[in-house]
């Protein structure tokens, strides 16, 4: 009883990491940046989500607004900032993610106040019962959610001449720009629907917590570096994984390990663990 | 009443003046007081509580006369309620600006830090809501107008036993303040034969408490003691309701904030919280707080701003004494007053901490009321110089 509401935070948990993860392992993968700011996205997506749904009580339109103008900024951020880099080496690009990270964070405070924001009405904060589990309405829908998006991310990237153009500039960029593909195209494709998905969580979160803010991307910012480390660096199935076994692992040491370790240290103990034993992550094919 | 409101604006025209020209455009003669806030980072919510308590302050009292006619400028660092932006801050307000006096926004990590700057340069510092123990033991210029994490922490574990409940579980926040409310909530819960049936710990960054809601529902308390700032304890109480958990909650000053009702939402009715604003009071300097700040800022005081307050109200008094002296002068001039503060009529012992009743509020109706007062002059006793 107790392992199974565990087990069922855990899973709340890992579909909101998977979520943020994803977008960094898109940028990863393609660009070898380490995005740092792509957490500030995911603070931007709380802020519109809270604002918009304040403004119109519409869920779906605060998802959409947020999911929008989330993935706008994203491809922003890389044609404004990435972009120029790209010619440099990586650290050059990481430091300018992190001004960047920086630089959001203090303009959430600037713009929206220091002490936060929250939702007039929270929406989905009814209880469901499922057997001998109590959840909160929101916590099955970001569950869903997450699991719905990620479901149709994969099958697209598979199915679709877009996504299979995606994966092959991944695997080798010269190669599909030689194909007729154009990098640039797939490079905004990958910043949009990352960072959207980063903005889609954000709404969650808000929602989960009724807070957003300036500061909540700081955990994120780090603890989804960690996640994509686990997947194997850029892969998207191992990065799905990592966060859902980070998930358990973080639940299961809150409660087990709480008192030696903080619960933000266990996942890059974790890391240090994982590392140790497979370098190249857990998820990764060789 | 017609006399306070034309101070009232005075002082907010010296608010605005004081906001455009910042704290070179004032005259040299004027007398500096120096104060450090978490301006930015994760504490700038209370920072600016902590800096709005204390522009009132002194806005009244520049708008009163000043000192002996002179005005008094409050010169502002930010230390990002971290130890190491604090050090290089309480440096500057004591080399660089020269500041007669101190005045502490912040949290118990940078307060600790800052507090041997001040000490060495043998300037008094008068801390607002840091409650670590350590401060004050820094040495004879430091001064503290709230009741230590020890003593609030105590002041819990009888509450407790005035609610007529045995089982507690404790969750602290992983910091000074946490770890010294738990310690001394335990050496209460000793006392009054309290049974605590389980201890978890979260970390400042931690908004989501899932996997600790299920362990603690497994422990089946009557009573949760959760130590942590607006927040975190907005979305704990919030997920704790949520879970279906419905023990009592108490909370801490760090509650003390109407932005906890507007996080935890309906889930934060019957919270309790230890503090030392009495919204309900019927003391006239702390009605006429409330209202001062209301008019100041078209919003409800906290506790922080009402700490903050009382911190530059006892600078400000010990400066009228000694007539705008710093030094040992007005440390012995702090230390001897007596104040009729927001939070109540202070004195200073020998370790200049203060004895006082602790406020007990509840949340009803979206608002904290009075629930009972917790004053026990023996359990509540701050440590003096004797107590190790």
């Amino acid at each position: 009883m107790f392992v199974l509401e565990l087990v069922a935070q855990s899973l709340v948990q890992g579909s909101i990491y998977a979520l943020i993860a994803l977008g960094l392992t898109l940028v990863y993968g393609l660009l070898r940046i380490l995005h740092v700011a792509h957490a500030s996205l995911f603070t931007l997506g709380a802020y519109v989500g809270v604002l918009t749904y304040n403004a119109t009580g519409s869920l779906a339109l605060t998802l959409l607004a947020a999911m929008l103008v989330s993935g706008l900024s994203g491809v922003a951020m890389f044609r404004l900032a990435y972009k120029p880099l790209l010619k440099q080496p990586p650290h050059v690009a990481l430091i300018a993610s992190i001004g960047l990270f920086i630089a959001a964070e203090e303009c959430f405070r600037i713009a929206f106040g220091a002490s936060g924001l929250s939702f007039a009405n929270t929406p989905l904060q009814g209880q469901v019962r499922i057997g001998s589990l109590q959840f909160k309405e929101a916590e099955i829908a970001v569950m869903l959610g997450a699991a719905l998006i990620l479901g149709a991310l994969a099958w697209l990237q598979s199915h679709t001449r877009v996504g299979i153009a995606c994966q092959a500039t991944v695997s080798d960029p010269q190669m599909a720009e030689s194909f007729g593909i154009t990098l640039n195209t797939v490079r905004d494709l990958n910043f949009l629907v990352g960072s959207a998905l980063a903005g889609f969580a954000g709404v969650w979160v808000a929602v989960l917590n009724n807070l957003v803010e300036p500061t909540m991307g700081s955990v994120p910012s780090y603890k989804a570096l960690a996640i994509i480390v686990l997947g194997g660096m850029g892969s998207v199935p191992g990065t799905l994984m990592a966060a859902l076994v980070l998930g358990l692992v973080e639940s299961f040491g809150t409660v087990y390990l709480g008192k030696v370790l903080d619960r933000n240290a266990i996942a890059f103990a974790f890391l240090i663990v994982v590392l140790m034993m497979r370098p190249q992550g857990l998820f990764a094919k060789k | 009443m017609h006399q306070r409101s034309s101070n009232l604006n005075t002082a907010q025209s010296l608010l605005l003046a004081a906001a455009f020209f910042g704290t070179s455009g004032a005259a040299l003669a004027d007398i500096k007081v120096g104060i450090t806030v978490p301006s930015t980072g994760f504490a700038a919510a209370d920072g600016k509580s902590a800096l709005d308590g204390a522009k009132l302050a002194v806005a009244q009292a520049n708008a009163k006369g000043g000192v002996k006619g002179e005005k008094i400028e409050l010169v502002v660092y930010d230390d990002q309620a971290s130890p190491k932006e604090a050090v290089p801050a309480a440096t500057k307000l004591v080399e660089k600006d020269k500041v007669v006096a101190a005045i502490g926004g912040s949290y118990s990590g940078a307060t600790r830090a800052s507090a041997s700057v001040f000490q060495g340069a043998q300037v008094p510092y008068a801390v607002a809501y840091a409650i670590h123990p350590d401060i004050t033991k820094t040495g004879d210029y430091m001064f503290r107008v709230s009741a230590m994490g020890e003593v609030q922490g105590r002041a819990g574990a009888k509450l407790v036993n005035d609610l007529g409940k045995k089982k507690v579980a404790l969750i602290n926040i992983k910091n000074d303040f946490g770890q010294s409310l738990a310690a001394g909530f335990k050496e209460g819960a000793a006392k009054f034969g309290l049974t605590i049936v389980g201890e978890h710990e979260y970390s400042l960054q931690d908004r989501q408490f899932g996997a600790l809601i299920a362990n603690l529902k497994s422990q089946d308390p009557e009573v949760i003691y959760a130590s942590g700032y607006f927040y975190t304890a907005g979305p704990l109480v919030n997920q704790l309701r949520a879970a279906g958990v419905t023990a009592t909650i108490i909370g801490q000053e760090g509650y003390d904030s109407d932005k906890f009702m507007e996080i935890a939402g309906p889930a934060s009715e019957g919270v309790l919280v230890t503090t030392s604003l009495d919204r309900d009071s019927a003391n006239p300097a702390t009605k006429a707080f409330l209202a001062d700040y209301r008019a100041a800022y078209n919003a409800g005081a906290d506790m922080v701003a009402a700490a903050t307050y009382t911190a530059t109200q006892v600078v400000i008094d010990g400066l009228n004494k000694t007539g705008g002296k710093g030094g040992a002068a007005l440390r012995d001039a702090m230390a001897a007053g007596t104040y009729d503060s927001p939070i109540g009529k202070l004195s200073f012992n020998d370790l200049h901490e203060v004895k006082k009743d602790i406020q007990v509020q509840i949340v009803k109706d979206k608002a904290f009321r009075r629930h009972s007062v917790i004053s026990d002059a023996v359990l509540l006793a701050p440590p003096s110089k004797s107590s190790k």
